[in-house]
């Protein structure tokens, strides 16, 4: 079995995200970057199945620049037999749509039997890379999974939804795309990431892909949303009552 | 508030740690009126990421009266301000090599000479007080019941509330832009929210002190170095007790204590990660610092963890918790003035060991500041002990001395001269 794990190299975003002076895109410089912290559980999720089953192959995919090339280092040393990078000049002019093409491809030349990624990225929170890429494939999807079984030909994925949890089977090869309770990615050991340091990351252009990347969304703008907060001192708990009360609007008549 | 009191103070302290926070409340408890200037908020820093262990028994009787006299002035604070800070679990040091148990059986019989609580424990004892801990391939072992760890925001929350019950002013978000200097004294700092006048500035500025110095052109011998802790979450198959024991154990360079049900493990090992201060954005967060899941340094703690505790791996779910500590050529502090510029103190350089010095750290620095002189031996901490001598001057020999003493703060790697 053949797992494909895409990736996204994203800015670490525990850190302070500043937005440049033009507008146009963040301040880069002095920021981290870290595999889309989705991305890394759809890739833990991987290793695992391969760690239980037997001839399970995990291929992680970047697409992007050089700079990619420690993030995939990163998936090697994680556990992912192999690391491929779809190399482009212009990251900055991928939307989800081109990302879902060039994925397309890529699965064409690999066969995967299934497609495992972040249910969305954290830098643009879009959301919909996997959906594109499932629907171009005529594949079943799953998105936002908790949970991952394989039952006989089929995968029963739990369905993180606003309602609730949904349980579905899925055929196939299928596009699973996983939420943030689906498992806690492990550390690198020191052996592996020794190994690591010495495999070879395939690359490939985007070109080669026959894939011509068309943006259909232009970013017109970015802003910082600043958030006004004020802190006072207060000298008892009485005065942090009457505060509450006060910006509560008075006592509650109506608790649910 | 007048104008005048917002902008003079009879001392300001630069830095919001507890090196400054504890020598801060000493002060106001002694009449003067303190500014405290920090540079984010209070005890973040390398303070937010402690672990805060106190083991008593040091290589002097001037650092161990420090560290028991410290204790004293926890417990004084913890009746002041109504919170627990001392966790009593007492202290194992392990040996499972030759030269380590000579290192255990000296400490033993130094300890004993001077009247401190220790004993030697068989490998029995020792898994019976730490049954989640590998013990088979222990040589010897000795234990400190007197021992435990100081928590860090308990203990930082305490030095605040008694320090502002005596009048200490805390500015956050409030970087210092430069120290004002007049005739050879200091006379206060330039602040981005305008300047603050005193006669006396105390530098405890942790990983920046040394940038701080340089902004009176006066060099500091501290450097800036990486330091990495883990935190397993609790785990019924290996309770951790949240009285047992802390541990050290120099031959895998690693020291834990419990937390919350877990395990902290951190190590000192031979390298570490090293830091420029001054190339660190301006509003750097110590908080956001965040190892990689492949980071070398990481993996080498893990690899050593599970040696000591094979239930930890790297698959163990578990926080990750690093920072930056002040490192000195020797592994002792800076505390006090220099001969250079009148009215200046330093109070940094803790190197991994600022929480359980500090309550006595903040007595030295009152008596220093308000009399000239203290009861404590400090001959080994005083601030001017390398002033002006050849080799200490240079950034980059600075960088190196204190990264070597780093590399051997938990002794020499053994079968190596």
């Amino acid at each position: 079995m053949k797992i494909l794990v895409p990736t996204k190299r994203v800015p670490d975003t525990d850190q302070r995200i500043r937005v440049r002076e033009d507008g146009r895109d963040i301040d880069d410089s002095n920021l981290p970057f870290v595999i889309n912290p989705f991305d890394a559980i759809a890739l833990e999720e991987a290793i695992r199945i391969a760690e239980q089953g037997s001839d399970v192959e995990v291929v992680a995919v970047g697409i992007g620049s050089d700079l990619y090339e420690q993030e995939l280092r990163t998936a090697l040393a994680l556990g992912a037999s192999r690391a491929l990078l779809v190399e482009t000049d212009t990251p900055q002019q991928l939307d989800s749509w081109n990302v879902a093409c060039l994925l397309d491809a890529v699965v064409a030349r690999e066969q995967p039997q299934l497609v495992l990624m972040g249910k969305q990225a954290v830098d643009d929170d879009a959301n919909q890379a996997g959906q594109f890429l499932a629907a171009r494939l005529g594949w079943p999807q799953a998105t936002f999974a908790s949970k991952i079984e394989f039952v006989g030909s089929q995968i029963r994925v739990a369905r993180e939804t606003d309602a609730g949890i949904e349980t579905i089977l899925v055929s196939q090869p299928a596009v699973i795309t996983t939420d943030l309770r689906l498992n806690e990615p492990r550390y690198a050991s020191l052996p592996s990431i020794l190994k690591a340091r010495h495999k070879t990351i395939e690359r490939i252009l985007a070109s080669e892909l026959g894939v011509i990347i068309e943006p259909r969304i232009e970013l017109v703008e970015m802003e910082t949303v600043s958030s006004e907060r004020s802190c006072q001192m207060l000298d008892n708990l009485d005065q942090l009552v009457t505060q509450i009360l006060e910006h509560a609007g008075g006592p509650a008549s109506d608790a649910p | 508030m007048t104008g005048d009191s917002q902008s003079t103070a009879d001392v300001i302290v630069i830095g919001g740690g507890v090196a400054g926070l504890s020598t801060a409340m000493q002060l106001s408890r002694r009449g003067s009126r303190v500014v405290v200037v920090e540079r984010e908020r209070l005890g973040n820093g390398s303070t937010g990421r402690a672990a805060g262990l106190l083991g008593q028994l040091r290589g002097t009787p001037a650092a161990t009266r420090m560290l028991m006299d410290g204790v004293e002035i926890v417990q004084e604070l913890e009746q002041l301000a109504d919170v627990e800070i001392f966790v009593q679990t007492g202290s194992l040091r392990i040996a499972a090599t030759a030269e380590r148990a000579v290192e255990i059986r000296d400490l033993v019989a130094m300890g004993q000479s001077v009247g401190f609580d220790i004993e030697h424990l068989s490998q029995q004892q020792v898994a019976e007080k730490l049954p989640s801990m590998r013990t088979d391939d222990l040589l010897d072992a000795c234990y400190c019941p007197t021992d435990g760890h100081l928590q860090p925001a308990e203990l930082v929350s305490a030095y605040i509330k008694v320090g502002r019950d005596n009048g200490v002013d805390y500015r956050t978000n409030c970087p210092v832009e430069g120290l004002i200097l007049e005739g050879g004294r200091v006379a206060g700092v330039q602040t981005a929210s305008g300047p603050i006048h005193a006669p006396v500035v105390v530098n405890a500025g942790g990983p920046w002190s040394y940038l701080l110095a340089e902004l009176a052109d006066a060099t500091l011998p501290t450097a800036a170095l990486g330091h990495v802790y883990l935190t397993t979450r609790p785990d019924p198959d290996n309770p951790v007790d949240r009285l047992s024991p802390a541990i050290r154990d120099r031959h895998l360079r690693l020291y834990a204590r419990p937390e919350s049900g877990g395990l902290i493990v951190g190590m000192y090992g031979v390298d570490c990660m090293q830091y420029d201060m001054a190339s660190l954005p301006v509003d750097f967060d110590m908080s956001a610092i965040k190892p990689r899941p492949d980071d070398l340094f990481l993996a080498l703690l893990i690899d050593a963890a599970e040696k000591r505790y094979p239930w930890i791996t790297p698959r163990t779910p578990m926080t990750i918790t690093a920072g930056i500590m002040t490192f000195t050529p020797d592994g002792k502090p800076f505390c006090g003035s220099m001969p250079d510029i009148q009215g200046l103190y330093y109070c940094a350089g803790f190197c991994g060991h600022g929480i359980v010095q500090s309550p006595a750290i903040g007595v030295i620095m009152a008596d220093l500041i308000l009399t000239g002189s203290t009861s404590y031996d400090i001959d080994a901490i005083e601030a001017d002990r390398y002033f002006d001598l050849d080799g200490f001057q240079q950034r980059d020999e600075i960088q190196q001395r204190c990264y070597e003493m780093q590399g051997s703060y938990y002794g020499k790697v053994e079968g190596k001269s």
